[in-house]
């Protein structure tokens, strides 16, 4: 738990690898160092070892990872197909902020693995306390979304 | 997991059981204060939030919040103690008279020819009852006294319980991610979700029951009211309804705590008033003091109370059975008295959101 007094004396954003990689993510654009700031103190940091499993397929969503450091390797187990690798600053999961369906692939650490974890709960939390801010982060869902389905309507014109 | 470990693991779990068996008793006292202090964040935490959207400073808004529960709650049991206390002087004053006692004496005469005769011989004469009356006053004092001495006890339960809501209130998202980095990876998401529905269910429930509550009050207060425009000659009136409207909270008892008080002030008041003494409920029921009038109000109350103020407002929160609701409040009542039956449902709630979780994990264990 951090001190009541933290909140009275701010910390350069800088220099906190989390609050780097969150600025790094579209999902967290056009955030303040302020808003930065609060959503470090909400997201979660985990540790994973090489070949632990992230999350599985058809398990339910909660929410998104951003990795801070290692590589995530995202598949489907049934067909063993590999669809990405992701590094540094690449983030997955994200669609599970949105709607409460199952996970569509399984995410497992291809190596020792640090990832930030943002969930359904901290959005909501962020929407009811700081409205402003979920409206941003909201914003940003909708155009990566719409940059995906837009992406895929390319794939599909292509096939 | 080979045998070994079973035993292993057999044995670990009777040594925890046999340490928190043990130390139990010395840590209920503090149990009981995180507990409350739990129950209160929940009641708070989004007035702190809505606050905190506005100003933007979680402190300050926190501290403007219990400051004006504090002051609020202060300023209620100040007035009610000293009300409460002025009509005991009142009515010790009325039983040292001796008129009064003599035109109770009247008035006993003349009711008891309304009363049937197996009643009749049920109650003691009104010369006996003065006098046991006055007598038992000094008796009532001293055990007045003993229960403030008590209190004294209860108010350092409140007071760390307060602390302990300020606390969490100003670092619940910070105390909450604290708390979840325990959770293995396996479980993780799993955990926030279990975390989350328990929260929306005490949430829920809290208000639920908090706007129930208001309602009850509000609703004795005006049956009050209007019994008193009908020559009632109650006092304390808002109290009443407001001790009537909090003990709603208990399921099934709570209703009666709210009825003894107002029986019991309407014989206070009404001791030498022959109106009341005589009065009939619709004209034909004898209600001497307007007990009956009192139960039935309180009656009604309740069930507009149960069939529209608690389905629209509580709905199903907590959708239990209520043969679970009877069981958990004996449990409740067994284990900590009143508070335990305060506490029974919500914690019957929550039971259940972590056996359906639990139901969900076993059913989809592939998953993990």
């Amino acid at each position: 738990m951090k001190p009541m007094w933290e909140n009275y004396f701010i910390k350069k954003n800088d220099e906190d690898p989390v609050i780097q990689s969150l600025e790094s993510i579209p999902v967290f654009d056009n955030l303040t160092s302020k808003e930065f700031r609060e959503i470090s103190r909400l997201v979660h940091k985990r540790n994973y070892k090489k070949g632990e499993i992230i999350f599985k397929k058809d398990s339910p969503g909660e929410g998104m990872y951003i990795v801070l450091s290692g590589s995530v390797k995202i598949k489907d187990p049934d067909s063993e197909t590999n669809f990405a690798s992701l590094t540094k600053n690449n983030f997955f999961g994200e669609m599970a902020l949105l709607d409460k369906e199952t996970r569509s692939a399984q995410a497992e650490a291809n190596d020792p693995t640090n990832l930030i974890g943002f969930f359904r709960t901290d959005l909501m939390s962020i929407i009811s306390r700081f409205p402003q801010m979920g409206n941003k982060i909201l914003l940003n869902l909708a155009k990566v979304l719409a940059e995906r389905l837009r992406q895929a309507n390319e794939l599909l014109k292509n096939k | 997991m080979d045998a070994a470990h079973k035993i292993y693991r057999l044995f670990a779990w009777v040594l925890s059981l046999t340490i928190f068996w043990l130390i139990f008793p010395f840590v209920s006292p503090v149990m009981l204060m995180i507990i409350i202090a739990f129950i209160l964040t929940s009641i708070f935490l989004p007035i702190v939030d809505k606050i905190e959207r506005s100003i933007g400073n979680r402190s300050i808004s926190v501290f403007f919040v219990m400051l004006t529960s504090f002051i609020s709650f202060f300023w209620f049991l100040g007035s009610f103690l000293s009300n409460f206390g002025y009509q005991i002087k009142i009515f010790s004053e009325k039983l040292k008279d001796e008129i009064f006692v003599k035109s109770l004496t009247t008035l006993w005469d003349k009711v008891q020819f309304v009363i049937p005769n197996p009643i009749l011989n049920l109650i003691p004469e009104s010369s006996k009852i003065v006098l046991t009356l006055q007598g038992k006053l000094d008796t009532i004092f001293q055990n007045i006294l003993s229960v403030l001495s008590t209190t004294g006890n209860i108010l350092l339960i409140l007071v760390m319980s307060l602390i302990f809501t300020i606390i969490i209130l100003v670092e619940y998202y910070s105390f909450k991610r604290s708390l979840v980095q325990f959770i293995p990876n396996k479980y993780f998401e799993l955990g926030l979700r279990l975390i989350y529905n328990i929260e929306q269910q005490v949430s829920k429930f809290l208000m639920g029951q908090l706007l129930a509550a208001s309602t009850v009050a509000i609703m004795s207060i005006a049956g009050l009211f209007i019994l008193n425009k009908m020559g009632a000659n109650l006092t304390l009136i808002i109290f009443i309804g407001i001790i009537a409207g909090f003990a709603n909270l208990i399921p099934m008892i709570g209703p009666f705590v709210g009825m003894v008080p107002a029986i019991l002030i309407s014989i206070m008041n009404n001791m030498d008033n022959p109106l009341a003494m005589s009065h009939y409920l619709f004209g034909t029921i004898p209600s001497p003091f307007f007990i009956l009038d009192i139960i039935l109000m309180f009656f009604l109350i309740q069930q507009i109370d149960n069939n529209f103020v608690t389905p629209i407002v509580v709905g199903e929160s907590t959708g239990l059975h209520p043969m679970l609701v009877m069981i958990s409040l004996l449990i409740g009542g067994f284990l900590l008295g009143p508070i335990g039956m305060l506490f029974a449902v919500p914690a019957a709630g929550i039971f259940k959101v972590i056996i359906n979780e639990l139901i969900f994990i076993s059913k989809n264990s592939h998953l993990l």
